[in-house]
């Protein structure tokens, strides 16, 4: 469970990102984040592994406060917070199923992480994780020479090769063409229903956002202003959370 | 206006320098100081942008400028010639020289400088080798954008460019002194080489890396140090191996005088066919080095190619 209590962040250069934020997230639960670019979407999914630091308030997750982790109790608490960038972020120049078993170096000795040596259990779990995501067979592909979609399988693979309770995802279909994005947001369910993993994901697309998450938090200059189930978002809801109408470019299939 | 007059001057040699900064001032005034006020682009619209100035124009004739004062300096003061004259006037000295060795050229002596000839390739590879394998962890820590402390990353870089600016041989001539003549000496110098300029090329080439993969195996809960491993290492290697290589072929070149400064190796016998005026002997050592130096530089240069 996810709870936010108060949450405040402001950046050293004074934009305020989010403001007295209070949330709770139940294990298992597919939540999208929505809002217009500079909302506060980002801020909110890196305060949960802490990639930023809160400034006030606190983020409460299974138990631990996230606030006061450091060091090596940290980096114990991110191997249970997968990430799926934008960006995919993969180390080009090397397999795919290397990309994957990188997500396993945090519980490796030093020697066998510089001289590449995983142990067998690794490479199954790895090699299990992009079956899951469909692309098992390219698993001895450079990762460069696969296209968006399947670059972002990858990506997602290696976050499930860190066994994680929660993946966090900042923008996980905005790069990718409308088709692809469906997939890939099918994998993410598909995912979040049979391994009950909690997936947080910042969407720019609305119908993207409604058609897969369970539930759906609206941002507006750093306020939530909307939080409740995907069913009942409305036309007159979007028009608040972004504090306009919906135009075509949030809408990633234009005649839904 | 910024002019000058220019005195007169029994000198004339000096008149150069004058007229030189003349020089400096008119281009300045006429290429720099007014384009920087010229340089914006007004657009059929309306619409403008200006660049932004640039220093690398007046540097550059700077560097000329005293590259040219010091040769004057160095050269004219010192041997009282032009330096044109000085190069016409020897240039017998040189042919000399060189049609000795081809007359002379003692073919029988080549068995005896085989062995010293395979010290100074091992010279070469062991001193990449341990210079290399250095380098790595060390360029991480000087990586700006991998190690958040300015302190930390311009500390290594400063004690860095001290190492690179001592020439091999300097470090083979204080380390004979110290440790005794041998061909680890002149290991332990070439190592000291390889390290500064290898680290040196890897941390430029860190540093313009995109980090997203670094962020993301961090994500994972691993440590700086494992995430370099396995993020950034693989996107290296290949530059890694290959101005490894590149340093090895300048290693080879260079290890073949650092017995002039008691490091072993051939050196040692070009040193004295040399002080002896050998010319013939001097001749088969040269023509060995020439055709080793370049099959080893071809090998380096198809491992590099076949790599990238």
């Amino acid at each position: 469970m996810i709870v936010f209590n108060n949450v405040s962040k402001v950046y050293p250069n004074g934009t305020v990102a989010l403001k007295n934020v209070n949330l709770k997230i139940n294990q298992g639960e597919f939540v999208a984040i929505i809002g217009l670019s500079g909302a506060g979407k980002s801020t909110l999914i890196k305060l949960i592994n802490k990639m930023i630091s809160v400034t006030s308030g606190s983020i409460v997750v299974n138990q631990e406060h996230v606030e006061d982790l450091r060091g090596k109790k940290l980096r114990q608490f991110r191997r249970k917070m997968g990430i799926v960038f934008q960006s995919f972020n993969l180390i080009n120049r090397t397999t795919v199923v290397r990309n994957v078993l990188a997500s396993r170096v945090a519980d490796m000795d030093i020697v066998s992480t510089l001289f590449g040596i995983y142990s067998r259990n690794d490479q199954i779990l790895a090699l299990e994780a992009l079956h899951k995501v469909g692309i098992l067979e390219k698993a001895y592909t450079r990762a460069d020479q696969l296209s968006g979609g399947q670059q972002q399988r990858v990506a997602l693979a290696r976050t499930l090769a860190q066994r994680p309770s929660v993946i966090l995802a900042d923008e996980p279909v905005a790069s990718l063409d409308p088709i692809t994005a469906n997939q890939i947001m099918k994998d993410f369910k598909r995912i979040n229903q049979t391994e009950n993993i909690t997936v947080i994901a910042n969407m720019h697309h609305v119908d993207m956002a409604l058609k897969y998450a369970d539930r759906v938090i609206g941002i507006n200059k750093g306020e939530i202003v909307f939080d409740g189930p995907s069913s009942q978002v409305t036309e007159e809801l979007l028009k608040q959370i972004y504090g306009r109408d919906i135009t075509d470019e949030d809408i990633m299939f234009r005649d839904q | 206006m910024l002019t000058s007059k220019t005195p007169t001057s029994t000198n004339e040699k000096r008149n150069v320098g004058k007229i030189l900064i003349d020089f400096v001032k008119h281009f300045f005034e006429r290429h720099v100081i007014q384009t920087k006020k010229t340089r914006t682009t007004t657009l059929h619209d309306g619409a403008s942008i200006t660049k932004p100035f640039s220093y690398a124009g007046i540097y550059l004739v700077v560097l000329l400028a005293l590259t040219y004062y010091f040769w004057d300096l160095i050269v004219v003061t010192y041997f009282n010639v032009t330096p044109f004259e000085l190069f016409v006037r020897r240039i017998p000295n040189f042919t000399n020289i060189v049609s000795k060795m081809i007359s002379d050229f003692n073919l029988p002596y080549l068995p005896q400088i085989i062995s010293p000839l395979v010290d100074t390739i091992q010279m070469a590879i062991l001193g990449t080798f341990i210079g290399a394998i250095l380098a790595l962890p060390v360029a991480f820590f000087a990586s700006q954008n991998l190690v958040k402390s300015k302190i930390v990353t311009n500390l290594i870089k400063l004690i860095l460019s001290f190492v690179r600016t001592i020439p091999t041989l300097v470090y083979a001539a204080i380390l004979a002194f110290a440790f005794g003549y041998g061909t680890t000496v002149g290991v332990i110098a070439t190592a000291i080489f390889t390290f500064g300029i290898l680290t040196k090329m890897l941390y430029e080439v860190i540093e313009t890396l995109d980090l997203g993969a670094f962020v993301a195996v961090e994500s994972t809960g691993a440590t700086k140090t494992k995430a370099f491993i396995a993020s950034i290492v693989p996107q290296i290697m290949g530059t890694f191996v290959s101005f490894t290589l590149y340093s090895f072929e300048i290693n080879i070149r260079s290890s073949a005088i650092l017995g002039y400064v008691g490091a072993g190796g051939i050196g040692i016998l070009l040193d004295d066919h040399m002080t002896w005026r050998e010319y013939g002997h001097l001749g088969v050592i040269l023509a060995v080095l020439l055709i080793v130096v370049f099959i080893i530089e071809n090998i380096s240069r198809f491992i590099r190619k076949k790599m990238s």
